[in-house]
């Protein structure tokens, strides 16, 4: 994943060591140096792009990397499950379920019926085969997020016999020049958030027959519940943070990665009640590609400038040891503590955080 | 597709097959769910990672400290397993439930999980230089480890096992100290844990709850075979669960340290790290399901709380195995076990 990209980083250990402590110092001097420890790359975002689809989006960062996402529904035949059948038969025969309010139960029929396989997310990269760590890594992690909620997949239940089957195509157009995961899960947030999906015509366990007429489909993702309220779900978007010294900084670029201390991606998704902030879903640590970075060698360990080659192993060992203060690029080693990992993600969901302000101008993208 | 398959034979289906529920034990609605195997421990209280003769460790982690009750050394975890490789571990956390009499669905699994490090040994000459060691991690289960068969050819489910492994790993490793050299850590699942208990709809509907303690597992292991392998570490690394459960016998939601799927209605968040005990960092966190602010943070410490537990276990295990290794006679040329290079001089 993230190590066989970042080995083309072409820094030498001092820039490396430049580069850590101007984003190390407070407030952080980053690449960009227009930009505070919270801003994100600028894009250009667009939906309703892919005329053949559901719900489509592109969105292109302004160092050239580019995204398009496509999601299809087609309906599938569902699987006969003996259990499921076979408790609601048995309910229905206990007289459990009062026949005259049927209609006002089925707007909560589908819960708890989605499947797991009815959402399919693949992930293309140039330059990478599909079976890659990188691709792989990054269509579990979105999979994972979507899944985590459970109305979505519920939403693609039809009848007892019919569901379904939600495709979403990735595509990164260009080659990853930064890490990718934050780019492919806000393009993936904002088609799922145009995508709609045909009117169902027919009723309950007929053979589903749809309203041709696209101006009646129904949204995948509804604006409003039932009673007219805001209270409803929205696709989670992924955040990716890094660590470096004290300062937490987002959507880093692949040079900054180059010198993180630790690198987190986490997925949250809006919350239902407007009063509380976002909810994390899921949080995954990704391997720092500092780890692979090339230590730099001090002048005193270097006989060309002046210094004293270490006469043996254990000699330039112990000597390596005792640089870590120094300034010289060493790459970092260890993990993060936990205090961090709150740290962070305290940043990311509190009220106001990074991720509303994502989330608030991915939907300001629908609407305007 | 249909027209290719073998007609000659009446073959299996291809899919999995679900344990046979007669009609009649379904005659109650709440009938299936008393056959539930339940958590017989305490929600803080591990699984024994070691149950065999008269071997018997018990890990309970509390909140404040860490209580080790030791009453024979652990055999189930062990380490120099595989003799040609420079470092092996094998983990093993039998099945609490017996098999019961009522029912065939099966209660609890159990997780049988073997790691071996072959290295760190030279790149080929047509790699390009590498100024550290480079990692490699490689997850499989074998065909008969779950119980949908897995195929020869990695999935999904084992790559992305892999990356996270390979993440717990290479924070620990000091790969500066082998510029062009690699290492290859290759863990085999023999039994793997399942989703869910096979006797809710369709096992666990792909959730891959049981992925997190596979995952927890294969951190132990790994890092016992990699301290065995002898290779410069800047801590031990070892792996733990923790989750919030929801269910009748459950009381409400709580949270689990090491949650046997199986034994819970409903996982409503789950988290699995990597923890270096006495840096007191995590090098891998892996959390998903609906989590708030707090729910995170309590699962991230529970489950590092569950780490120390086997981090325990396996100091344990790997200072008996120098014990071992290191006879009194040759403790003076401080080399043990298998790497011992004796020097033999020629004389006559």
């Amino acid at each position: 994943m993230a190590p066989s990209q970042a080995a083309q980083v072409n820094l030498s250990p001092a820039e490396l060591s430049f580069l850590r402590s101007s984003l190390s110092q407070t407030p952080p001097i980053r690449l960009d140096n227009t930009k505070g420890p919270r801003d994100f790359r600028s894009m250009v975002a667009e939906y309703d792009v892919l005329p053949s689809t559901n719900g489509s989006a592109r969105i292109a960062l302004d160092d050239g990397t580019e995204a398009l996402v496509g999601v299809k529904a087609e309906v599938e035949k569902s699987l006969w499950r003996p259990n499921v059948e076979g408790r609601r038969a048995l309910s229905i025969a206990a007289g459990d379920v009062d026949m005259t309010d049927d209609d006002k139960l089925e707007s909560h029929d589908n819960k708890g019926k989605g499947q797991n396989s009815w959402i399919e997310i693949s992930v293309e990269i140039p330059g990478y085969r599909d079976d890659d760590a990188l691709p792989v890594f990054l269509a579990s992690m979105l999979t994972e997020s979507l899944l985590s909620s459970g109305e979505l997949k519920d939403r693609l239940y039809i009848n007892n016999r019919f569901h379904w089957k939600l495709g979403i195509d990735i595509l990164l157009l260009s080659p990853p020049l930064s890490y990718p995961l934050a780019l492919l899960s806000m393009t993936t947030h904002l088609a799922l958030l145009t995508a709609h999906l045909p009117a169902l015509k027919s009723e309950k366990d007929e053979d589903p027959l749809f309203d041709d007429d696209w101006d009646a489909a129904v949204p995948l993702y509804p604006k409003s519940d039932s009673s007219g309220g805001a209270n409803v779900d929205k696709p989670p978007v992924i955040v990716l943070a890094m660590a470096v010294g004290p300062n937490i900084i987002f959507d880093p670029c692949k040079e900054e990665l180059a010198v993180a201390d630790a690198v987190l991606a986490i997925a949250c998704a809006p919350s239902n009640a407007s009063s509380t902030g976002p909810r994390i879903v899921s949080i995954r640590t990704i391997d720092p590609p500092s780890h692979l970075t090339p230590p730099a060698v001090p002048n005193a360990m270097n006989s060309a400038t002046g210094g004293v080659a270490p006469a043996s192993t254990a000699e330039a060992l112990t000597q390596r040891e005792l640089l870590s203060a120094s300034g010289v690029w060493t790459p970092p080693r260890g993990g993060m503590k936990r205090d961090l990992i709150k740290r962070v993600s305290s940043m990311v969901v509190d009220k106001g955080g990074v991720a509303e302000e994502v989330i608030a101008a991915l939907q300001a993208i629908e609407v305007g | 597709m249909a027209a290719l398959s073998d007609r000659r034979r009446i073959n299996a289906p291809s899919g999995g097959t679900t344990a046979p529920v007669f009609a009649k034990t379904l005659k109650e609605p709440g009938y299936l769910e008393e056959l539930r195997p339940q958590r017989s421990r305490d929600p803080k209280e591990l699984r024994k990672i070691c149950e065999c003769l008269q071997c018997f460790i018990t890990v309970t982690a509390h909140p404040q400290k860490l209580k080790l009750v030791l009453t024979t050394l652990s055999t189930v975890l062990q380490t120099s397993i595989i003799p040609s490789a420079s470092g092996s571990a094998y983990l093993e956390i039998p099945n609490t439930n017996p098999p019961s009499t009522s029912t065939l669905i099966p209660p609890t699994s159990s997780l049988k999980i073997t790691a071996s490090v072959q290295g760190p040994k030279p790149l080929p000459r047509s790699a390009p230089f590498s100024p550290t060691l480079l990692l490699t991690t490689t997850v499989k289960f074998a065909p008969f480890a779950t119980r949908h068969r897995r195929g020869y050819i990695r999935d999904v489910a084992e790559r992305d096992l892999g990356v996270h492994l390979e993440t717990a790993l290479r924070g620990v490793i000091i790969g500066e100290r082998w510029p062009k050299s690699g290492v290859e850590v290759v863990v085999t699942v023999l039994e793997g844990d399942e989703d869910a208990w096979w006797g809710q709809d369709g096992g666990g509907n792909g959730s891959g709850w049981g992925l997190l303690n596979v995952l927890a597992g294969c951190i132990t292991v790994a890092g016992a075979a990699i301290a065995d392998a002898g290779i410069d570490c800047v801590d031990m690394v070892s792996g733990g669960v923790a989750a919030f459960v929801r269910g009748p016998a459950d009381g409400g939601e709580v949270l689990a340290l090491d949650p046997c799927p199986a034994e819970h209605q409903e996982i409503v968040a789950a988290c699995a790290v990597g923890y270096l005990h006495s840096r007191d960092e995590v090098t891998e966190v892996w959390l998903k399901g609906d989590a708030g602010l707090e729910a995170a943070d309590s699962l991230i410490e529970g489950a590092t709380q569950a780490a120390q537990g086997s981090f325990g276990v396996m100091k344990e295990v790997l200072l008996e195995n120098m014990g071992k290794n290191v006879k009194p006679e040759d403790a003076t040329s401080k080399v043990g076990g298998k790497r011992k290079q004796v020097e033999v001089e020629m004389t006559g």
